[in-house]
């Protein structure tokens, strides 16, 4: 029979073990282009945004680069669009997460600005596994929407 | 970054989007293993299982049922039957606390979408509802059923992306579906776990090798409880929301069924020790007011420093 096991935690302790942020690279633009497109080669169409991927003298798709806020800071991704517009991918090129009470801080948040997933944030490096209740990826499905409405059939 | 004596090892580590939240997956391979592909499979093993059991597609198997099912038996997919098989187990385990036929109490609650204009008002949740065949076919006993997989294969699809890897010669790893997670080979990973009542802050952390993990907690999403597609925990016994604990996070053999009991242990809390027996599993509790509870098998490996 299993036993049960009562901690009693003080609040403060939960507070000062806290981390105040963390952020997890996993792919630069580049790589994640040609983890979409191998072998391809990449024309940028809109500065920083959209590339064409070409190989064999042939289109072989569209790569966009895009960021959603998540639950306070940015989340980098990318889709890969397949010739006539449709989803080949999406690629989570950096997310970022932030604890404790910092978030709403204007200085603080400004350090995010204008970083490319080409200049990693590491934040806290040891926080890398995370339980809890499940992450709503939400606003990633609405920008790969926004992306289509876009993008989707428009690239030539 | 991994690099034992002349036994190269490569680490990869992947996110992207899938089953309504952020699907991350680590894999360490020694050198001549395609890292690469098996990414890529055990991405694809998890899609797959979006694309099969989503209730938000009518043309998942779990759509094709939800429509269907009452009328003539379905054959659905070997995973799809997979995990009807063992919802069914532990709906009979459980005493009907893990039941798949919630989706109408969820539907009107507004955390499911309806999709005909004759969706059942209350739920079904007879034991004997829905019937596997031989075959993979699958029946409903009753006009009224409508199954919703929410509660369980998140931790289904970890299982298969593991699988996925282990074809590929992954010596070892680590798939985190949201909060839903498998540690692989190799040494114990250091699992931080959110507070569910303020997720912004750690609780403590769980030391975890060779096992899954999965979390539940009151809150419909940890940040913003409004317009997400995850689901609440519901009561069938009554009908409502499971309110008596903040939090639960269960430790099991499998992610699927790590997930499927934090469902059951929101509901009954110590009164599911039996059950977390049963499948070899432990399990943490956090109440309303902070204090948490650990089942004895799973207290060493807390610490609660964070």
């Amino acid at each position: 029979m299993t036993q049960w096991i009562r901690y009693t935690l003080p609040a403060a302790a939960i507070i000062t073990a806290a981390a105040p942020a963390y952020a997890m690279r996993y792919l630069s633009i580049e790589e994640a282009q040609q983890q979409a497109f191998p072998k391809a080669h990449f024309t940028e169409v809109q500065a920083g945004r959209v590339w064409k991927a070409e190989a064999g003298g042939k289109v072989a798709g569209f790569f966009v680069f895009d960021r959603v806020i998540g639950k306070h800071l940015y989340i980098d991704y990318a889709v890969a669009l397949t010739p006539s517009g449709a989803v080949h991918s999406v690629e989570i090129l950096e997310y970022r997460e932030s604890y404790g009470g910092d978030v709403r801080s204007e200085s603080w948040l400004s350090q995010f600005n204008g970083k490319t997933s080409a200049s990693p944030l590491k934040i806290n490096g040891d926080i890398r596994n995370i339980s809890g209740a499940t992450l709503s990826s939400t606003h990633i499905t609405e920008g790969v929407k926004r992306i289509l409405a876009t993008y989707g059939g428009r690239l030539k | 970054m991994a690099d034992v004596s002349n036994k190269a090892l490569r680490k990869v580590r992947r996110a992207r989007p899938l089953l309504g939240t952020f699907v991350e997956i680590e894999a360490e391979a020694r050198s001549g293993a395609d890292l690469d592909a098996a990414m890529e499979a055990a991405f694809a093993a998890v899609a797959e299982v979006h694309r099969l059991m989503s209730f938000h597609e009518p043309d998942s198997d779990v759509g094709r049922l939800n429509r269907e099912a009452h009328l003539r038996p379905l054959v659905v997919h070997d995973w799809t039957c997979q995990v009807l098989q063992a919802a069914i187990e532990l709906n009979r385990r459980s005493g009907g606390i893990f039941d798949i036929a919630v989706a109408p109490i969820l539907q009107a609650r507004g955390l499911l979408p309806c999709f005909d204009e004759h969706a059942p008002t209350a739920a079904v949740t007879r034991p004997d509802g829905i019937e596997l065949l031989a075959g993979n076919a699958v029946r409903f006993r009753d006009p009224d059923v409508r199954v919703d997989l929410g509660g369980i294969a998140k931790g289904f699809a970890v299982d298969r992306a593991r699988d996925a890897l282990g074809r590929f010669g992954i010596v070892s790893g680590i798939i985190n579906a949201g909060g839903d997670l498998l540690v692989f080979g190799g040494r114990a990973q250091t699992i931080h776990l959110r507070d569910p009542r303020d997720p912004r802050r750690l609780i403590c952390s769980i030391a975890l090798s060779n096992e899954a993990l999965a979390s539940s907690a009151r809150r419909v999403d940890p940040f913003r409880s409004a317009g997400t597609d995850d689901t609440a925990v519901i009561d069938p016994t009554t009908g409502r929301a499971a309110t008596m604990l903040a939090g639960v996070t269960v430790r099991a053999p499998s992610c699927m069924i790590a997930d499927a009991l934090t469902k059951v242990v929101m509901v009954s809390g110590t009164d599911a020790d039996e059950l977390l027996t049963h499948y070899d599993a432990g399990a943490l509790l956090v109440e309303q007011g902070g204090d948490i509870q650990s089942t004895s098998n799973l207290s060493d490996a807390i610490n609660r420093a964070a």
